[in-house]
């Protein structure tokens, strides 16, 4: 039992949030929650031991605010999940002022990998192989120049944080400036740092990524997880092992992930980014310093609680040894969204939910029935998780447990994720960065059978007697009835 | 909200529904969709002639100006919301009417941007 953590905070919402509480609770550790005013209902507030209300909707970002809590709360441990401060090396630093253990990587750490320039250059140094460009481009003349030198078409990265914001992919030398600008923009607005850089874009290539966890023994590897399924840079669908790599390449991309961080003395939970292109070759692109959204596909296959194994290496431990993989493991992220109509964001009341309940599929969900999903935070709503011996019969799993997944009350992308998993592309595991923007999703035909129920259910004036007999209210004692029929 | 079932062409479908004020959401195969009650806008489609912001966000950019000639797809407002570009287009081809945002502006959701009339 890790003892250095007597209680901790969780500096998160949502899925995430109720995700880390259940391994808490597994390990008997007291957890604190803490939350804006709108989040007031949910489940993540009464999932936890305590929870104490921060401000207003942006207070998952407010270091002074987090610290308070923790401090009012006496807690002794601080797990930041991901986004928000996750990768913020100033809170790490202010959580360790504060006597707070921060479970994640030491600051140092975070600065050396988490910025992508400080990262290539490490890479670099220790003979990992990166994408050709440049690391430093913060003025148009200087991603020009790049650009000329490693050939069109090019990426334009932020330097200072991920998730897509400040990219721009730029075909040649007429959309730099627009590119450039628009680059700049975003990079400043999401991270206060408008640094760039720029690599030669890659094509079509596959994201794979390497799980690492360092403890006081070392570092280690924990297999990939193929990431390629994308949209606007954020994942859709995320799966391990990769489908598209050979042994030899998964064994080197593993010691390339292991070495880099074994050179900045790396701990606790990371990713190691790679491009795979069309020769097989692969390329550093960067590191994420904290625990992952699809972590869960990589728990799935090594059995490993990766939560757990934080918990461990933060109050001291070593990194848990790694077994074979085994099987297969698929993740579907589902957001409020409508898939059919740019991926707007949706917000709005969850009128019914009903997961499925299945082996082998695990639901990562930071929502619940009669929930109001706000427009503030990022649109994931939930992960469902399948996994099978192999590859094709967890996709059926996934797909299956998506079909049984009831959710009404906002647009969601789940009727987008089962055309996803039904596609060409996905079944035959030639999935790239471009596979999701390169095909139009379009929405379903309504089946005739839905319009006539929905009309029939729109004249019927009662609330509580159902159409063609079935009670409409699932909780209503009309239910004990059985099967029975209204007046025809 | 519940489970109905439903007799259509001699099949029972069963589908999840919820009534609302406006309208039903019906949900069946993990595929859901809401039907509006019948009204004038739900005849023609909802807000055809109106672009509204989906969010609470800093409009960035603004494409329209009252008279221009647009068609379907053009880019007429670029919202920044939740650190990401949002770039929202004419529904159809048409004529801007109005324009109620400016570049700088913070809109709430839902907030009508610009407003189409159809083509003469």
């Amino acid at each position: 039992m890790a003892s250095a953590l007597r209680k901790v905070l969780i500096a998160n919402r949502g899925e995430i949030a109720c995700r880390i509480m259940k391994t808490l609770r597994e390990m008997r550790i007291p957890s604190v929650a803490v939350h804006s005013d709108v989040d007031a209902g949910a489940p993540h507030v009464w999932m936890a031991d305590e929870a104490i209300e921060i401000g207003g909707p942006r207070s998952y970002l407010d270091v002074e605010k987090v610290l308070a809590a923790a401090r009012s709360a006496g807690a002794t441990a601080v797990h930041p999940g991901y986004g928000f401060l996750a990768e913020n090396a100033g809170f790490a630093e202010a959580c360790s002022a504060a006597g707070l253990v921060f479970v994640g990587p030491s600051p140092a750490a975070m600065r050396a990998l988490g910025d992508k320039r400080s990262a290539r250059q490490v890479a670099e140094q220790i003979g990992v192989p990166v994408v050709p460009g440049a690391r430093e481009c913060d003025t148009l003349e200087a991603a020009a120049a790049a650009a000329e030198r490693v050939g069109y078409p090019i990426l334009i990265k932020a330097a200072g944080g991920g998730g897509g914001k400040g990219m721009r992919r730029v075909a040649s030398r007429d959309d730099l400036k627009e590119a450039f600008e628009g680059a700049e923009r975003e990079s400043r607005a999401a991270f206060a740092d408008a640094r760039l850089l720029v690599e030669r874009y890659i094509h079509p290539a596959r994201h794979v990524e390497v799980q690492i966890l360092g403890g006081r023994d070392g570092a280690v590897a924990l297999g990939e997880r193929e990431c390629s399924l994308q949209r606007r840079y954020q994942k859709v669908v995320e799966e391990s092992p990769s489908p598209g790599i050979t042994a030899g390449t998964r064994r080197a991309m593993c010691e390339a992930a292991v070495k880099l961080a074994r050179a900045v003395g790396y701990t606790n939970a990371g990713t190691v980014e790679f491009l795979i292109g069309p020769d097989g070759a692969f390329y550093f692109l960067e590191v994420n310093t904290r625990l992952q959204v699809e972590h869960p596909v990589t728990e799935m296959v090594t059995g490993i609680d990766m939560v757990a194994a934080q918990i461990e290496i933060a109050a001291g431990g070593s990194a848990p040894s790694v077994p074979q993989p085994r099987g297969h493991a698929i993740e579907a992220r589902l957001n409020s969204e409508d898939p059919y109509n740019q991926f707007l964001p949706a917000s709005g009341k969850i009128l019914m939910l009903e997961w499925p309940v299945r082996p082998s599929v695990r639901i990562d969900s930071g929502v619940r029935e009669e929930l109001d999903v706000l427009p503030y935070y990022d649109p994931l709503i939930a992960k469902l998780i399948a996994w099978a011996s192999d590859r094709e019969q967890a996709r059926l799993r996934l797909m299956t447990a998506l079909q049984d997944t009831t959710l009404l009350g906002l647009s969601t992308n789940q009727s987008f994720l089962i055309q996803l998993l039904e596609s060409d592309s996905f079944v035959s595991g030639q999935t790239y960065t471009t596979t999701v923007e390169s095909q139009t999703w379009e929405a379903p035909p309504v089946p005739e059978a839905v319009r006539h129920a929905a009309r029939r259910l729109l004249t019927h004036r009662s609330e509580r007697v159902g159409v063609d007999g079935v009670p409409l209210d699932r909780h209503s004692p009309w239910n004990t009835l059985g099967r029975f029929r209204m007046g025809v | 909200m519940s489970w109905v079932e439903i007799e259509f062409e001699g099949t029972t479908h069963r589908f999840a529904a919820v009534k609302t004020s406006e309208g039903v959401w019906i949900g069946w195969r993990g595929r859901a969709v809401f039907v509006p009650r019948e009204t004038k806008d739900a005849a023609r489609g909802i807000e055809e002639d109106t672009v509204r912001a989906p969010m609470t966000g800093k409009v960035v950019k603004v494409n329209a100006t009252h008279g221009s000639r647009v068609r379907e797809g053009d880019v007429l407002v670029i919202l920044e919301a939740m650190k990401m570009e949002y770039r929202l287009a004419a529904p159809h081809d048409g004529i801007v009417e109005a324009v109620h945002c400016a570049e700088g502006q913070l809109v709430d959701l839902g907030k009508t941007l610009v407003t189409l009339s159809e083509e003469a």
